[in-house]
């Protein structure tokens, strides 16, 4: 998780993101941001993140970009 | 039936549909929608009728052999003895079923080029033959097509998509995929539904109830006034600038009248239809997608586009933009970028080349000419400006101390969105490219507002009555965007009030269809922007 919030803060540092539950509603992350998230977060985590993953559920906050993360791994 | 917002669709059709549905029983219900649709789509299109079978059935059982794809695979993987085997079943298994849905979306988006584009095609590659000095030349291809072929095409490729993508479970029930790719409601000028949000709904056969019934034709008179009061209205004036202008010794005052009075006609027509298909689609119970939402209070064309034809902009968000942002070689471009550009700039080499393809597509799905390919360059050029400018300008308001929040600041970027929006539907609804830049040339270079003041403006077709009356309903539009902004739902408020007050409001924007409507003698009813779509 920390590392996913160092990652996130790399590529926005204006949100916290212990707490923020709304990191697409309230456009924190734009499409922009979402590019270098995704292309960081699988260099990192060695994952794949196919486009039916990028949705606002799954990237609203760390714990639920966090949860598709784990599950991503296991499959 | 050319238009939805006609005596034949509100008075005629729709009413025999809602009383033949409320008469038979629940289990019947779906089916005279289907009927309904087909019947519709039958009038509208006669034998051609044919392309959208072929579209409905090839997705049909696509996906259907998808599926059984998918569970083949998860069948044979247990008899596999380790991870490397594992996955070099799910390779093969999903090497045949790619094969499948790209066999599928070419052929259909195949059709939808050939039948739409192949004579733009054809007539530009005459011109180039023509340049090389060959008398020789192509017939040009004449195609009729389905009525909504451009809308129904990318259902059917957003419903293959899903299930290839397991978004969503491939339909066993043909009629009720018919149901979906034939809603006649829709089928004319959207919105573009997906399966996954309005399938089950069209099929469950739920019957009409009283809320559904008076929210639908409110919604409905409200969209038949935009369209009747003031798009009909402004289209005689529209006409005698754009396609007169050249005649007429027109000032850049009177272009850019011309553009924003076409802006507001465009707007009130396709939105004023979209209310009438939403209203009807909420009389049977089905939530159509909201296509709009308050364009005007945009502070940037990108927030624009996500206000504007909503449902066209979310497909090719996820139907183009993402699938090419998210391809391997632009994930490596991204990441490579990002050591070398940095944060902000990063993502812009992968983003700038997929907002390209998307405006590529955007430009040939509003029509086969330059102008739409240039209308979508003109957003694809803004957009990617916006993209690079705003780390700088980030930057330099917060040296400057200046608060973007601040209301002035906000009108001013409202404005300067809505005339660069302006500006481009000239392009937009000029006769060719040629014609556009002509235009755009007098804007810039003769610009002036003498003709607001001697006159000139009240002798194009409408007076001041009717610029009286265009105002008025463009106020009563703003007051009520004006409440959705602040979250408040004007026809939940018109809900809680007394059932006298309800219906006065009701009769009232009929009485104003009625004595303000722009019919009869001196006016000419626009034509739907998407209706040949």
């Amino acid at each position: 998780m920390d590392r996913l919030i160092e990652i996130l803060e790399d590529i926005q540092p204006d949100a916290d993101y212990e707490t923020c539950t709304t990191l697409i509603d309230d456009h924190i992350l734009g499409s922009l941001q979402i590019i270098s998230l995704v292309a960081e977060i699988e260099d990192e985590f060695d994952i794949t993140i196919p486009t039916v993953e990028i949705k606002p559920e799954n990237f609203n906050s760390a714990k639920s970009l966090m949860a598709m993360i784990e599950r991503l791994e296991d499959e | 039936m050319s238009s939805y917002i006609s005596i034949t669709y509100l008075l005629v059709f729709l009413p025999i549909v809602a009383l033949v549905f409320t008469l038979v029983p629940r289990k019947a219900k779906p089916f005279i929608l289907l009927a309904a649709s087909l019947v519709f789509m039958y009038l509208c299109s006669h034998y051609w009728i044919v392309y959208w079978v072929f579209t409905t059935v090839s997705i049909f059982v696509s996906a259907l052999l998808i599926e059984k794809s998918k569970k083949k695979c998860k069948e044979a993987l247990p008899a596999a003895e380790n991870k490397e085997q594992k996955k070099a079943i799910k390779k093969s298994f999903a090497r045949k079923q790619l094969l499948l849905v790209t066999l599928i979306i070419v052929a259909n988006i195949g059709l939808l080029a050939v039948l739409r584009y192949s004579q733009f095609f054809v007539a530009n590659f005459n011109k180039i033959l023509q340049v090389c000095g060959t008398d020789f030349q192509l017939a040009l291809p004449k195609f009729a097509a389905c009525i909504g072929i451009s809308f129904y095409t990318l259902q059917a490729v957003s419903y293959i998509h899903d299930v290839y993508k397991d978004k969503i479970q491939a339909d066993h029930n043909f009629g009720r995929l018919a149901l979906y790719m034939s809603f006649f409601p829709i089928i004319m000028e959207g919105p573009i539904c997906r399966y996954g949000d309005t399938a089950q709904k069209l099929w469950s056969g739920d019957r009409i109830t009283y809320k559904n019934f008076t929210f639908g034709m409110q919604r409905m008179a409200f969209g038949i006034l935009k369209k009747v009061v003031v798009a009909d209205r402004l289209n005689v004036i529209v006409t005698s600038i754009f396609r007169e202008y050249q005649y007429c010794d027109y000032d850049g005052g009177i272009i850019f009248l011309g553009a924003v009075l076409y802006t507001i006609e465009l707007y009130m027509e396709f939105s004023g239809t979209i209310d009438v298909v939403i209203g009807s689609g909420e009389i049977f119970g089905v939530t159509i997608p909201e296509n709009f939402r308050q364009p005007f209070f945009s502070k940037s064309i990108t927030e624009f586009w996500q206000r504007w034809h909503i449902t066209l902009g979310t497909w090719f968000k996820d139907y183009i933009f993402y699938p090419v942002t998210m391809s391997k070689p632009m994930k490596k471009l991204t990441k490579n970028a990002r050591k070398k550009l940095g944060r902000n700039y990063g993502p812009m080499p992968a983003s700038i080349f997929a907002f390209g393809c998307v405006w590529l597509c955007n430009g040939l799905w509003h029509g086969a000419g330059w102008e739409f390919l240039f209308f979508g360059f003109y957003h694809f050029v803004l957009i990617s400006l916006g993209s690079l400018i705003l780390p700088v300008s980030t930057k330099l308001f917060e040296k400057w101390h200046i608060d973007r929040n601040k209301l002035p600041y906000r009108i001013f970027t409202i404005l300067r969105t809505a005339i660069l929006v302006c500006i481009g539907e000239m392009f937009f609804n000029s006769r060719g490219l040629t014609e556009g830049m002509k235009m755009f040339k007098v804007l810039v270079t003769q610009f002036t507002l003498k003709s607001f003041f001697n006159g000139a403006i009240f002798t194009m077709g409408i007076d001041r009555f009717d610029y009286i009356v265009v105002l008025a309903v463009v106020l009563l539009v703003f007051a009520i965007g004006l409440m959705k902004e602040k979250g408040i739902s004007p026809r939940e408020w018109i809900a809680q009030r007394h059932v006298v007050i309800r219906w006065s409001i009701f009769f009232a924007m009929i009485l104003i269809i009625v004595i303000f409507g722009a019919y009869g003698t001196g006016y000419i009813p626009i034509d739907p922007i998407y209706a040949n779509f």
